[in-house]
């Protein structure tokens, strides 16, 4: 693994202050052609989680990239419902998304120390990692449910995503968006720089979806914007990735051959 | 809703299972995902390059999941915002899912080989090229199939199970993806991944990585995985799912209450005494190795 | 703050109810037998995948299952201890047979397919049938296949976990009445309680005969705290009748 180009905390801060503020402005104006902003926003949540997920599992905790991408989304519903909900019973919509983000961290954090704790597992950058996972989560899971309902209302979010079933989608994409980039770029010449470019494409694609489903809860031209501001996003980032992909092979990217030589 | 009925769309549920299944462990088996990949990404570390597809996404249940999920997900939208027929809804999510499937597996294969440079693992765009469109296509068959079951099970008309419809897709397709990668799995990764080392043992120790490379004629490509799983792997793993959503709903559709638990009680203590049979079965036929040189009596 | 401790004050046997589900969870996890990645190639014995995706393909079909039978005992009357009980049977039921179909047609392919006997190489002899084992595994492997006290312990796994998935979701009908909002919950406590014993057996297990399987008291120490935490949350989201009013 190479050395990392941007840091942990500079990639933390943007996920959680770009999440934010794309949940915000989607959320409060309430106007459904800004609701892709609440998309984008989760895309930096995308990339932040990926980077979490990079950095614990380079050191082999046994069980696979998979589980963690789950774990995170697990823990990121839990937190998401909880803080939508509270803001809809005090009458104060706005707290939703940070009360959520706090429960989340507080959850990572937990199941991070009942790791190395209790089941001594012992690696050094667990907690930190699990809570940066539990709060990629938990923006994820509301950034795209704020996009798909057009709003931080409980009651709307359960009437239009929970009831007709879009969460499922919206969940495994976002978890698959967290662990994918670094499955898939696995190996002793992975890059961060790569990884984080698939994750953003990762997380276009789950804009993109989400896109389609909020043709049916928003209007239909809001929704066609979300769905092309995701494609460009997409294209642009996969053709970034398969150019450092051929800046990472170098000479072993070829269009067709037999085995290297010395292999054959 | 009558007993006729309940017991048609159970059988119908049940054949759309059969197929779901098969179809998953071939889009597994052409590239090579899930538990066998490892002996994939193993071959090159150990100074076996090779042509064969490394399609690392997930796990399969995750990525199952997903391209139900996805599918369920655009056909509700258009069941709800443009009133299309259930038919086109649930083949036009399966499309949507299945290029989903494309992107995943490209940027898999891309991102595997080229973080595997060093040890001269090359990026064959021709690879690329010629499997992603054979997996597409498997991925397609099983989520229309998947899909179409969940639709089936949610219809309010039908069977009318309360949990929303993309749950429930997404709720199978994690559990074809189990299924799949413990069942068709085994024969991919014991059989033809290691089609030269002699039949009838697992994969000795120090022939890790050492995967089939050179095959029918001149280097191995995975597609043909698919000709050689479909003899056996790929319809034994359909069976498997097909029993599951088959023997689960009808217990719950031909008897009520206390007497459906007895009945799947049953049915679990008879896989175990035909598990029994079928043990002693290999033990009588097979006999024990003979390099076995311990104490312990046969 | 009112609203939170009433919701609290009230519905304080469902965290019970979740804490007890969610311990299941993690014990059934322990009782799969998984290989993990070897076992695809009849290297180990168990089944060839992974433990949280089994432990969760089963869990959430037994989930399905339970969900449709507490939407029949609803149309009925009110779901009470009784029915409660019964939903439970249900989904565990429903688990069981979804991990017995797997094993078996996994053994079809270790024998038919890879042409092994079923053999474990962590015990002499099989604790319940008492045949031997050592002879039996393939030179350079530790084991392959399923013999018959892998098989059992995969039953009890999944009877434990579909009890446990089904268990957590009744709690959370009773508290919100929507099973939309009770499924997607249900799924999110399953996966944290699948996920945090997979680090306990750091990825194979063979069964309750198993050295591995006297880890179990810490898996049910580090999950009855996660349990409790997302129990405490869970009954403090009302559904979507509870909003009317405000």
């Amino acid at each position: 693994m190479s050395e990392p180009a941007e840091t942990a905390n500079q990639i933390d801060t943007k996920g959680v202050v770009v999440g934010l503020v794309g949940i915000y402005i989607a959320g409060i104006s309430g106007i459904p052609y800004l609701a892709f902003l609440a998309g984008i926003g989760a895309i930096f949540a995308t990339k932040m989680g990926a980077d979490a997920v990079r950095r614990v599992c380079s050191y082999g905790i046994g069980t696979g990239v998979p589980s963690i991408g789950m774990l995170a989304l697990g823990m990121g519903v839990i937190a998401a419902m909880f803080g939508l909900a509270i803001g809809k019973m005090y009458n104060a919509v706005f707290i939703g998304p940070i009360v959520g983000l706090v429960l989340a961290l507080v959850i990572g954090f937990v199941v991070g120390s009942l790791t190395n704790r209790i089941i001594k597992l012992n690696i050094p950058v667990m907690e930190r990692c699990l809570t940066e996972i539990a709060g990629a989560g938990v923006l994820v899971l509301t950034g795209f449910s704020v996009m798909v309902a057009g709003s931080m209302d409980f009651a709307v979010i359960v009437e239009k995503v929970i009831t007709t079933g879009y969460i499922a989608p919206i969940f495994i994409l976002g978890a698959l968006g967290i662990l994918h980039p670094f499955n898939a770029n696995l190996g002793p010449d992975e890059t961060q720089d790569r990884t984080l470019v698939h994750s953003y494409s990762c997380g276009a694609i789950t804009m993109a979806i989400g896109g389609v489903c909020s043709i049916a809860t928003i209007d239909p031209i809001a929704a066609i914007l979300s769905i092309v501001i995701a494609a460009a996003i997409w294209y642009v980032n996969f053709m970034g990735f398969v150019r450092l992909v051929q800046r990472d092979a170098g000479a072993g990217y070829v269009g067709t051959g037999l085995l290297p030589p010395g292999a054959m | 809703m009558e007993p006729a009925m309940g017991m048609g769309l159970v059988a119908l549920m049940g054949a759309a299972a059969t197929v779901a299944g098969c179809s998953e462990d071939l889009e597994s088996d052409i590239g090579s995902q899930s538990n066998p990949n490892s002996q994939v990404q193993l071959a090159a570390q150990v100074g076996y390059p090779h042509r064969i597809f490394n399609k690392a996404i997930s796990g399969e249940p995750p990525s199952n999941a997903m391209y139900c999920a996805v599918g369920a997900g655009v056909a509700m939208m258009l069941l709800n915002s443009m009133s299309a027929s259930p038919l086109l809804a649930i083949a036009v999510g399966a499309f949507v899912a299945a290029l989903l499937n494309g992107v995943f597996s490209t940027t898999a294969y891309m991102g595997r080989n080229a973080s595997q440079t060093r040890f001269n693992q090359y990026v064959y765009l021709d690879v690329l090229r010629n499997h992603v469109l054979g997996i597409m296509g498997h991925a397609y068959v099983t989520t229309f199939c998947i899909v179409g079951l969940s639709y089936v099970m949610w219809n309010q008309n039908l069977i009318g199970h309360p949990f929303p419809f993309p749950v429930i897709a997404m709720i199978w397709g994690l559990a074809v993806g189990a299924i799949g990668s413990s069942t068709g799995d085994v024969h991919y990764g014991a059989e033809r991944e290691f089609q030269d080392f002699k039949f009838g043992a697992g994969l000795n120790a120090a022939d890790s990585g050492n995967i089939t490379r050179y095959a029918e004629a001149g280097l191995r490509s995975s597609i043909d995985n698919a000709w050689f799983c479909s003899k056996f792997g790929g319809p034994v793993t359909g069976i498997a799912f097909g029993m599951t959503v088959f023997l689960d709903n009808w217990r719950s559709t031909a008897f009520q209450g206390w007497t459906a638990v007895v009945a799947g009680t049953i049915i679990v203590i008879l896989i175990i005494i035909y598990n029994r049979y079928l043990e002693l079965y290999a033990r009588k036929n097979y006999g024990p190795y003979p390099e076995y040189s311990g104490d312990v009596e046969a | 703050m009112i609203d939170i401790i009433t919701m609290l004050a009230t519905h304080w046997i469902s965290i019970i109810g979740i804490v007890i589900g969610g311990i299941c969870i993690a014990v059934g996890v322990h009782f799969v037998p998984v290989g993990g990645a070897p076992a695809a190639m009849a290297q180990a014995t168990g089944i060839g995948t992974g433990t949280v995706q089994l432990a969760a393909g089963s869990g959430l079909t037994g989930l399905l299952a339970a969900g449709y039978m507490y939407k029949t005992l609803s149309a009925a009357g009110a779901v009470g201890i009784s029915e409660v009980i019964l939903i439970c049977a249900t989904g565990a039921v429903g688990a069981m047979i979804m991990m017995t179909t797997t094993m078996i047609v996994g053994n079809w392919v270790y024998i038919y397919g890879v042409g092994v006997p079923p053999a474990s190489a962590k015990v002499e002899y099989d604790p319940i049938t008492k045949n031997s084992q050592a002879p039996y595994v393939a030179p350079g492997t530790v084991g392959q296949g399923m013999p018959t006290v892998c098989f059992v312990s995969g039953t009890i796994g999944g009877l434990l976990g579909g009890l446990g998935g089904s268990l957590v979701y009744c709690m959370l009908m009773w508290v919100n009445g929507d099973p939309a909002i009770s499924s997607i919950f249900a799924i999110g406590v399953f996966l944290v309680n699948a996920v945090l014993p997979s680090y306990n057996i750091q990825g194979t297990i063979e069964g309750f005969h198993d050295p591995k399987f006297k880890r179990v008291p810490k898996a049910i120490v580090a999950c009855f705290i996660a349990s409790l935490l997302c129990g405490i949350i869970a009954v403090m989201i009302p559904g979507t009748a509870m909003f009317g009013g405000i």
